[in-house]
């Protein structure tokens, strides 16, 4: 038997590792623990590797490792603060909560700004910040009341799975979100070029010049914008429903009649090119209601209206013959 | 190096539920702590004291193992020993090893029934 020289780290050690332990097991839990270091310090000293008495001592607390570690190995305490057991629920939770709550709380404190006469950016400042701080106490509440299940319950988990929980299969799309993408971006660079046309061509020694006959800001181009936003609409609900069906392929072909037909007639009449765009680019003929300027307007209008309603209705028949799972 | 590393925890993973076994035989004469790791490492059944020593609570607990302080020496030390249901969980141990032993050896030599 040999006593450490600096009984003190022992005594420490013991301390750290016994003080959050139940009163009741505390001093068996410190006796137990001075035995094991004092076992390890004499098997240390009895190998005769030359150390002194507090090296074997500092060896033997290291090897222990942290006293915290160790009780709540000893005491069968969690080491985490949601373990596997509960972590599913917990995280199903929070997610449901934060689902729910936090954009009903959000909106509900938007309107009640808006209501009371606040501007629109404060409303949403308002909204925002309190829709954070709603997140951050669900988080918070949700965490602790299960970090202290886990320290308390022994059972098992709060649900139990069973097949029925499985979520069903994803119905197949025939509308992706790539084909929405794309709609909306072409209708966009459409509405850009029109707009563009009017402020941007310019030429040496002269002012911009639209391509096309600016009278007709008046009433057909923005008639042609309006029709390209009712596009991003139409496309949008298309994508939610997912499938073509004879509803969308109608509109659809109403849609593309609406864009072409006032196309067709303008260039046929004359009135969609601006005659001082080319005579300036040295074509003064170029905008001639036969002219071959007009003749590919025309024929491209009639091709891609053709082309997308045949598209449309050839879509929502194979819906309809059941190839993407649900026919609409 | 990680094939190394592979092997040693499948082989602790076999051998976790040994160390259980090796305990309760072993404790059929009461010995304390350090002792019992000294013996059960000295035949072979290899144990960490930072395992062995939670365990031996985590048996005792569970009623396999019964504990009595002795204080005939300077530092007072903790003596287990196997009390009767943990004797009959180590034939219920025991009997099942046999089982498992049989097994892979029918199953290394081919002779698969």
């Amino acid at each position: 038997m040999t006593t450490p020289t600096t009984p003190s780290l022992t005594e420490r050690y013991v301390h750290a590792a016994t003080r959050t332990a139940p009163e009741a097991q505390r001093d068996e839990l410190a006796r137990e623990l001075r035995e094991r270091i004092g076992d390890a310090i004499d098997a240390r000293l009895a190998a005769g590797d030359g150390s002194s008495a507090g090296d074997a001592e500092v060896a033997a607390l290291t090897e222990l490792g942290d006293p915290e570690r160790l009780a709540a190995g000893y005491l069968d305490r969690p080491l985490q603060l949601i373990g596997p057991r509960y972590y599913l629920d917990w995280l199903r939770l929070l997610k449901l909560l934060a689902a729910i709550v936090v954009p009903i709380a959000t909106g509900a404190v938007i309107l009640a700004r808006l209501i009371s006469g606040g501007t629109a950016g404060e409303a949403i400042v308002d909204g925002l910040s309190t829709g954070l701080a709603v997140a951050v106490h669900l988080a918070f509440w949700v965490t602790l009341v299960f970090a202290i299940i886990e320290r308390t319950s022994r059972t098992a988990p709060l649900t139990t799975w069973t097949p029925a929980d499985l979520p069903e299969l994803p119905a197949p799309r025939q509308v992706g979100l790539g084909d929405l993408i794309a709609s909306i971006v072409f209708l966009v660079l459409f509405v850009v070029a029109l707009v563009w046309q009017h402020f941007t061509v310019q030429f040496p020694g002269s002012e911009t010049t639209p391509v096309l006959n600016p009278e007709l800001w008046s009433f057909w181009l923005p008639y042609l914008i309006g029709v390209a936003a009712v596009e991003v609409v139409f496309v949008s609900f298309l994508y939610r429903n997912g499938h073509w069906n004879f509803g969308f392929a109608a509109v659809n072909v109403v849609l593309n009649a609406a864009f072409a037909i006032p196309v067709i007639w303008l260039a046929a009449t004359g009135q969609l090119l601006n005659p001082g765009f080319f005579e300036l680019v040295g074509w003064p003929e170029g905008d001639d209601p036969g002219g071959i300027v007009s003749t590919v307007v025309i024929s491209g209008a009639v091709l891609i209206a053709a082309w997308d309603s045949i598209d449309g209705i050839l879509k929502a028949w194979r819906a309809r013959r059941g190839e993407f799972g649900r026919s609409c | 190096m990680s094939t190394d590393d592979t092997t040693t925890g499948h082989l602790q993973e076999l051998r976790r539920g040994t160390v259980v076994l090796g305990c309760l035989v072993r404790l059929r004469e009461p010995d304390y702590g350090y002792a019992l790791l000294e013996s059960l490492n000295g035949l072979g059944i290899t144990v960490d004291a930072n395992t062995l020593y939670p365990l031996l609570r985590r048996l005792e607990k569970q009623g396999l193992l019964t504990s009595e302080w002795n204080t005939d020496e300077a530092r007072p030390r903790k003596f287990y020993r196997t009390s009767p249901a943990g004797e009959q969980l180590a034939g219920v141990l025991t009997a099942d090893w046999k089982n498992i032993d049989r097994a892979l050896t029918r199953l290394t030599s081919g002779d698969e029934r």
